[in-house]
Formats: C-alpha cells, sequence, structure tokens
C-alpha cells in the first residue's frame, strides 16, 4: 500500500506506486523444474515448495459462497496439510478444474451451485494421490514399506518417530508417478471435512486488504467511465462535444466501444449475425482517475439512437405474457396421465390461478468493471471474473486472437449471482485498452451496471386443477410463459419435442416436482424480447416454485385441510422430502397454536441440478407478525438435506444469505422498461433488503449420507411462496405478482425485536 | 488550492478540484483500496469512512470538506485487525462476498462508539448499509459481540497503517 505521508499532486500521471495486490492470482501450469524450481506441483491444486508452504489451488471463483475456504478444506484434509498454513490461489489451465454443465465440453466456471457437487471427489482424489506420493518419497527415502509411515499435520512420520516435512519431500515426490486411485480418508478421520472452519478470506474482507476487481492496479493503468445507449438496440449516433470533453483534466481518451455480445454463451459470446466492429452503442472516456473519468462523462453530449425495438415498454411485455396464457396451446414440457381430459370434464369445479414476475437485476454490490490491457494482438485482463473460459472466448472473438492468447486473472468477486460470468463488461476494457495503447480499467457506474445488466426473465403463470374427493388434486393443467433464458443465450439447452422447443429453467422445480399427481400437463411458452437475461441466482425456479407452491396452498384451503399436512400427504412416497419437511414442522412447532397476531406460512422444495446432477432437499415456515395494518416477516425456518456437509458453517450462512436475497425480490426487486430501456438505475428505485428487515432466520440441517449436493441456490424459491401462504392465513388475500405490494409488509422495528432474534 | 487532512493518522495533501469525490480521492490518490464504490449516491454506504469519528458516506462528500478534519479508513480501524467490531465479523465470519463489509464496519464501529450497549431498535435504526447478500444476521450478532467485550469496547482506535 503506498505511504500517506507523502503528499500527492494531482499532476495528471498515473499512480506511481501500482502494484498488483491480487491475493488470487492466475498460476500458470508448469510442470516441476527439477532443483531450480521453489515450487513443486504435486498434483493437479496442490503446489508444494521446497520451504513447506502449501498452496491450494482454488479452481473455482469467491463469489460470496465460501469456495476460497471449502473446496480447499477437502483438499487439505485428504492430504493432511498443516491448514493454519496453507496459502489459496486462483489456478486455471488443467482438464480437473473444469466442469461439464451439461451436454456440452467441459469449462471452468462457477455457476449451477455444482463446484463442491462436482469436484469433491476430484479434490479428494487429488489430496490423496499427493499425500500417497509423499509418503512413498518418505519410505524410498527412508528405505522402510510405506505400511511403517503416516502422514500428519505436513509431515510424514515413520515407526521410528522419524519425520520429514512435505517441503523436504517435495522435490522427490514430484518425480514419482501418481496413484491413478489413492485411498481416500475414512470419514471417521476427517479433520477438517465437515466441521464448521473459519473461512479463511474473513481477516482480509474485515481489514481492507481483499483484492475485488474494482480494486486492481497493474503499472501504466488508466481508468475509464462508461456511457451506453439506452435502448437494448440503440447505437451511436454523434459525441457532440469530444474536444470540450478531451480539454477536460486528466482526460486522455474518448473511445467508442462497438456493440459487445451479451447472449449464445453456446458460441462464447460471438458477436450476433451482422454485427459489424463500426457499430458502436457505448463510449468511455479514459482518464488518469476514475472519477475524472466519471465527471466528464457526466457532462458528455451524446447521441444514441433507439434502434428497433425503441418501443419496448412494460405494457408491451405484460400484453405478450396475457396473450401467452390466454393461448391454445404451449409446448408440452411434460404430460403424465389425461390432464387435459379431465379438466374438460369437470370444468365448473376447476380451480385457476394466474401469477407474474417481472424481470429484475442482478445488483451485485461491486458494479461490473474489468481491468485489460492489449499488447501486440494479446491479452491480459484482471477482474470479477466468474467464468474463465467464456471470458477467454470472448475477448478473442471480439479483437481476432486466439482464446489460448488471453490470460485471465481473477480477483475476488463483490457479488456476482451470475452476471460476472458474462464477459460484455470485460470486452468493453479489452476495447477501451485498445484504443490507447494502455492498460485501462473499466468500471460501470451503478446506473450503467443496473441498466445494462443481463436480468433474470419475466414469467406468467397459469395453473388450473381439480381436486379429487378427498381434495387433493386430480388433475393439473400448468403454464409458464416467459422470455426463454435458453433461447437467448443457450439454445443447445434447449429440448426439442414434435410441438417445438422448450426450456427447462422455465419449469424449474415444477415440470420436476415432487408431489403426488395422477394427471398433470406442464406446458411453456416463450415470449421472445430484446431484453439481454441470464442466469440468476436460483434461476427459473424463483417463480415457478412461486406459482407452483403458491397453487398448492390455494388448493389446500379450498380443501380445508391443513397446509403441513396437505403437503405431507402428497409427499408420502418421498421419505426424503418428509424428513425435511417433519424438520422444519417440528422446528417451528406448526401443530402448536401460533402466538396471538402471528400467522405461518409452510412450502417445500426439492431443487434438482442442471440434468439432474444433484437434490437438495428444503422445507421453509415463514412465521409473520401483524403489527397495526401490516405483517412483519419474523422468523424463518429453513430445514435442508444437503448430503454431506463440508462446511456447516458456510453451508448456514447461504441459508441465512439465500432467505434475505429471495427476500429483496419478493418484496422489492423489479425492473421496468420504457423506450426500449430499463427505467431503475440506483438504489433509490431498486432497494435491497435492509438490516431492520431482516427476520430471524433458524436453520436446521437434516443429516445424510449423500455425497455434498448444491447448495449456493436452493433456499430462495421456497420463500415467496411461505410468506404468501402466512399472508393468506392471516387476511385471505393471495399475492400472485411479485414483488409483493409495498402496503403490506414492514419491518419489524419496535423492542419485540429483540424477542424474534 | 491543496486541501490538507489526516487519514490514519498521517497527513495527506490533495491538489485538484474541491469537488473530487473523497472516497476517489483515497482510493486512487492514497491507494487505500478498502473502502468501496457502490453506488455513487450515498445509498449503500460501502464508501463509509470516519470523519472526526463520525461515520460519512464519503462517494457524496467533495474532498474541500475533508480539509482539517481526521480521517479513518478500514485499513486505520486497528493495526491488526483488531479492533472489536473486526474480532466479532471474524469470530462470527460475518463477511460473504465482503464487499459491502468496509463499510459496514465502519458503520458498526460508529455506532459502538455511540451506543456501546446497542439494542436491537439501535442497530435497526443506525445501520442502514446495504448487504446483497444479506449477512444482517450475523451482522447483528456481531455488533452484540463487539459491545460485549473489553471495556472500551466502542472507542475507535486511530491507528496509523
Amino acid at each position: 500500500m503506498s505511504s500517506i505521508s507523502r503528499r500527492f499532486l494531482l499532476t495528471g500521471a498515473a499512480l506511481t506506486t501500482a502494484s498488483l495486490l491480487v491475493p488470487i492470482a492466475m498460476r500458470p501450469a508448469r510442470a516441476a523444474t527439477g532443483t531450480d524450481a521453489a515450487d513443486y506441483e504435486i498434483t493437479d491444486w496442490i503446489v508444494i515448495a521446497a520451504n513447506g508452504e502449501i498452496t491450494l489451488g482454488l479452481s473455482q471463483p469467491e463469489v460470496g459462497q465460501g469456495s476460497y475456504t471449502v473446496l480447499p478444506q477437502i483438499l487439505a484434509d485428504e492430504l493432511d496439510a498443516d491448514w493454519s498454513r496453507v496459502k489459496v490461489r486462483f489456478v486455471t489451465g488443467r482438464p480437473a478444474y473444469k466442469i461439464a454443465f451439461r451436454q456440452e465440453a467441459p469449462v471452468q466456471k462457477e455457476g449451477a451451485s455444482m463446484s463442491t457437487t462436482v469436484l469433491y471427489e476430484r479434490l479428494r482424489t487429488a489430496g490423496a494421490a499427493a499425500r500417497d506420493v509423499l509418503v512413498r518419497a518418505a519410505a524410498q527415502k527412508w528405505g522402510v514399506d510405506v505400511a511403517q509411515c503416516r502422514t500428519e499435520n505436513g509431515f510424514v512420520v515413520n515407526t521410528h518417530g522419524e519425520t520429514l516435512s512435505y517441503g523436504e519431500l517435495a522435490p522427490a515426490a514430484a518425480k514419482l508417478p501418481l496413484s491413478v486411485t489413492p485411498a481416500l480418508k475414512h470419514s471417521d478421520k476427517f479433520q477438517l471435512i465437515g466441521k464448521p472452519v473459519p473461512r479463511l478470506d474473513t481477516p482480509a474482507k474485515c481489514n481492507g486488504s481483499a483484492i475485488f476487481g474494482i480494486d486492481v492496479a497493474v503499472p501504466d493503468m488508466l481508468n475509464a467511465a462508461i456511457k451506453s445507449a439506452r435502448s437494448f438496440t440503440g447505437q451511436l449516433v454523434a459525441i457532440k462535444n469530444e474536444a470540450e470533453i478531451l480539454a477536460m483534466l486528466g482526460v486522455r481518451a474518448v473511445v467508442k466501444i462497438p456493440v459487445v455480445a451479451v447472449a449464445n454463451e453456446d458460441a462464447g459470446f460471438k458477436p450476433a449475425e451482422g454485427s459489424r466492429p463500426d457499430h458502436y452503442n457505448a463510449v468511455c472516456v479514459v482518464a488518469d482517475h476514475f472519477w475524472q473519468a466519471r465527471r466528464a462523462i457526466d457532462l458528455l453530449d451524446v447521441e444514441f439512437d433507439a434502434g428497433t425495438d425503441g418501443d419496448l415498454s412494460t405494457a408491451k411485455i405484460n400484453a405478450m405474457l396475457g396473450a401467452a396464457l390466454n393461448a391454445e396451446k404451449g409446448v408440452t414440457a411434460l404430460v403424465e396421465g389425461r390432464p387435459r381430459e379431465i379438466l374438460e370434464e369437470r370444468e365448473a369445479a376447476v380451480i385457476e390461478r394466474r401469477f407474474l414476475l417481472p424481470h429484475i437485476a442482478h445488483a451485485p454490490m461491486e458494479p461490473v468493471n474489468a481491468t485489460a490491457n492489449y499488447r501486440d494482438g494479446a491479452v491480459e485482463v484482471w477482474g470479477p471474473i466468474q467464468a474463465v473460459a467464456a471470458c477467454q472466448e470472448a475477448v478473442a472473438h471480439a479483437v481476432g486472437c486466439a482464446a489460448a492468447d488471453v490470460k485471465v486473472n481473477v480477483t475476488f468477486l463483490g457479488g456476482s449471482f451470475g452476471r460476472k460470468i458474462v464477459p460484455d463488461f470485460v470486452v468493453q476494457a479489452v476495447h477501451a485498452s485498445k484504443a490507447v495503447g494502455r492498460p485501462v480499467k473499466l468500471i460501470r457506474s451503478r446506473e450503467e451496471d443496473m441498466q445494462h445488466d443481463v436480468y433474470r426473465p419475466n414469467a406468467a403463470g397459469r395453473i388450473r386443477a381439480v381436486l379429487d374427493d378427498a381434495g387433493y388434486p386430480l388433475a393439473v393443467h400448468a403454464r409458464v410463459a416467459g422470455q426463454s433464458l435458453f433461447n437467448a443465450t443457450r439454445k443447445s439447452w434447449l429440448e426439442h419435442t414434435p410441438e417445438g422447443v422448450w426450456d427447462e429453467s422455465m419449469v424449474d422445480g415444477l415440470y420436476n416436482q415432487s408431489y403426488r399427481l395422477p394427471n398433470f400437463l406442464v406446458e411453456t411458452i416463450d415470449t421472445p424480447l430484446p431484453v439481454p437475461v441470464y442466469f440468476m441466482r436460483s434461476v427459473g425456479s424463483t417463480a415457478a416454485v412461486f406459482f407452483w407452491e403458491s397453487f398448492i396452498s390455494d388448493l389446500a384451503q379450498h380443501a380445508k385441510i391443513d397446509q403441513y399436512a396437505y403437503r405431507r400427504h402428497l409427499l408420502a412416497d418421498d421419505p426424503s422430502a418428509l424428513r425435511v419437511l417433519d424438520a422444519v414442522a417440528q422446528a417451528c412447532r406448526w401443530d402448536a397454536a401460533p402466538a396471538p397476531e402471528s400467522f405461518r406460512g409452510i412450502s417445500y422444495n426439492c431443487y434438482i441440478g442442471r440434468r439432474g446432477r444433484f437434490k437438495t432437499y428444503v422445507a421453509e415456515v415463514v412465521e409473520l407478525e401483524r403489527i397495526a395494518e401490516r405483517f412483519a416477516i419474523r422468523r424463518i425456518y429453513c430445514a435442508v438435506d444437503p448430503g454431506l456437509v463440508v462446511n456447516p458453517n458456510t453451508l448456514k450462512a447461504q441459508i441465512q444469505g439465500g432467505i434475505g436475497f429471495a427476500l429483496t425480490n419478493t418484496l422489492k426487486s423489479r425492473i421496468t422498461f420504457s423506450n426500449g430501456g430499463a427505467d431503475q438505475s440506483n438504489f433509490f428505485d431498486y432497494d435491497l433488503l435492509r438490516m431492520d428487515e431482516m427476520p430471524a432466520i433458524i436453520p436446521i440441517i437434516v443429516p445424510s449420507d449423500r455425497p455434498p449436493q448444491g447448495f449456493g441456490e436452493v433456499v430462495l424459491a421456497p420463500v415467496a411462496p411461505a410468506v404468501a401462504q402466512a399472508l393468506l392465513h392471516a387476511t385471505g388475500r393471495r399475492l400472485d405478482v411479485m414483488p409483493f405490494p409495498d402496503d403490506v409488509f414492514r419491518a419489524p422495528a419496535d423492542d419485540t425485536n429483540a424477542r424474534a432474534r | 488550492m491543496s486541501v490538507t487532512f489526516t487519514v490514519n493518522g498521517k497527513p495527506a495533501e490533495f491538489d485538484g478540484p474541491e469537488d473530487a469525490p473523497l472516497l476517489w480521492v483515497v482510493r486512487e490518490h492514497l491507494g487505500l483500496t478498502g473502502s468501496k464504490f457502490g453506488c455513487g449516491i450515498g445509498a449503500c454506504g460501502a464508501c463509509t469512512m470516519h470523519i472526526d469519528g463520525a461515520a460519512q458516506r464519503t462517494c457524496i462528500m467533495p474532498v474541500l470538506m475533508a480539509q482539517g478534519r481526521q480521517i479513518t479508513t478500514i485499513e486505520g480501524l486497528s493495526s491488526n485487525t483488531d479492533h472489536p467490531v473486526q474480532k466479532a465479523w471474524i469470530e462470527f465470519d460475518v463477511p460473504q462476498c465482503g464487499y459491502c463489509q468496509s463499510g459496514m464496519i465502519m458503520a458498526a464501529a460508529a455506532l459502538l462508539h455511540r451506543h456501546p450497549n446497542p439494542t436491537d431498535r439501535d442497530i435497526d435504526r443506525e445501520i442502514t448499509n446495504l448487504c446483497r447478500c444479506a449477512t444482517y444476521a450475523r451482522i447483528r450478532a456481531a455488533i452484540h459481540l463487539a459491545a460485549n467485550m473489553a471495556p472500551g469496547a466502542g472507542d475507535e482506535t486511530v491507528k496509523a497503517k
């Protein structure tokens, strides 16, 4: 850090003390190079220095979920490393670091709650292979049998009590062939796995030393601000006061930025067909300091047109959704039994509900930003990058270099929730750097970040059902309409049927729901829009499970059956589901009468990972308290079966944080559109949940023999329907639209708060 | 004209436009990147520093207003990440992504200075920083823990960094 006893004069020169202060830095893969090398790469992820320092590679970006701790924890346990001394560095470049999300080739990317599930075995195998080869190296050195050796805290120890440190053994171990099937520890022997290990990155995040993308500083770097066309299809017409802007203090350049791809992940975010390098939709001002660039961009007199979809508006969008819900037919995602026939036969008894969700923005607290250095046809980038390969491919497409020539340095991410996979903000920085011939850090203002997000798509639902004589659903017809995420950016993930294509994400948690249903039809209708969209934490389940669980709540009410009992009946064949449902009901004492003015709602979902990679069972109960005319959300109980819990500390944090995140979605988040673009721009019109609105959270972890299941997204979807059900019990009022109306809820904000915590 | 002030106990000087936001002067000219940019309109609190001991959102504070003042940033809250608030944050592993936490810690430290034993109501009213990861449950618990630590828990220690 720079000394602040010096006077800092504003001379227009770049920072003289710039250095790269990145605790997570890319480490190029390299083989052990013999005695000259300070470090020895023993296995994937594991580097041991001759001085004994153990560096554990992190191949999944730390976005807040705790990967920086949880994944190294697995390695360290199998390795028997001294946890108090391990260092963590971000790594790239090996097949083991890649994950196959669906049918396409594996890539290095964090998302879809896949990291621990997919990597758990690989990490354990790497740790065990490293331990094994260190033991063999020691046995060789001592001339003893491996059976006479054991490992402990970074040392190999033999039966005579002699010890050799991993550092001493590293050079020899690096030369031995690795066992393909090393023995894994028995779970009885776990020292770290399953323990609430404190997070390694916490101190740095408490003293200002953690480096996020926005904090990167490299030698010779300039800073840039950006202003984009409001309309998603708009382009630059003219910059009217460029000379005046260039004359402003610190300003070095005004750079036109070409339209950058925000879609087509299948093709590595390749620019769309027909796009040209001279189609611009944004302007950067590059200056010595960001505040200079920002001042200048705010004074930039720039004209953009609206392009083909300048009339995009929320009214138009909702009209499309309404028409889709009323259409004769959609594309069938699932049909079992004879739902259409039964609903027709019993038309008079049909119960129907409709639902609506808007687009919402990711709004990570760190706005998107990237630092890029384009030089001699090769590019190096630094930033909060959630998918390394996608970044390399997009940059390569944009500037015509090879993806392998794009060096990616990943910092801590100040939140992402999926946003920072789309590399548009990196490509823009690369264009700016290319134009000025120096490294450029491009930071989006909150307004630019929010109005040029890749939004979670909208959705509308229409569900119709008839009940059997006992009051349980006999036939159900569910339709979800909305802007299809897969059609916008992942066409290869669409399911193909004779009727057409459908997008699984639109019906996550609905078409693969768990309740016993003899006759069930699920349809989807894509309502395409020019709105840029992408995956956001919990994807389509945030819509589909809201619709579905709310509808089930309705049916239970119609049948005059208790909500917990109703769900219990419908899940009778699913012991895993019952375990979490019973656990949450027990924890909140569902069977006991609630306190006066207290109302509860219960919900259930089994979150199924892409391609069925994992199943995480979740049940939640929300407790409302009526205060004057409104309702405060006091407590939320959340029971989960996540399989083996690698770190209960980070898991509980995900429960607390995930529920809080879902409450923002439920109570506040919406993006509306007009004149071709987004209306909301900052936290005054896109509010987030605040301290005083956060309920007490009671997590219940149901023990499980299953291996680790995905967790980052799973607790979100059941929140909204549980809140809605509690309100239904309190007032009879149904909430069909998210965000919920702002005349219903309130912060507790009184002294009884203390009791609820 | 230049603006002179103290940052974390050390003198600093800025020659430039009076309305340059203090946040960016500290981040870029002094190289102290612990204080963060989240919104630019004083709504989120990620930029919170202490100005003469009081919490202030600095993305909207013109550097001119720092003239003659004592500024404390997250880097200067303690010399060893051992301010009671930091210790409590570490005890409970409060941060997830961590981006809001510098501002949050500064806000909490200032709160404890004014209310050494805050009630939940005090916390509700005074901690208005935004956290997208919604770490609020642990923030609240950590504030209570910090308040219960050794005597003088609420005192701000301005240490040179």
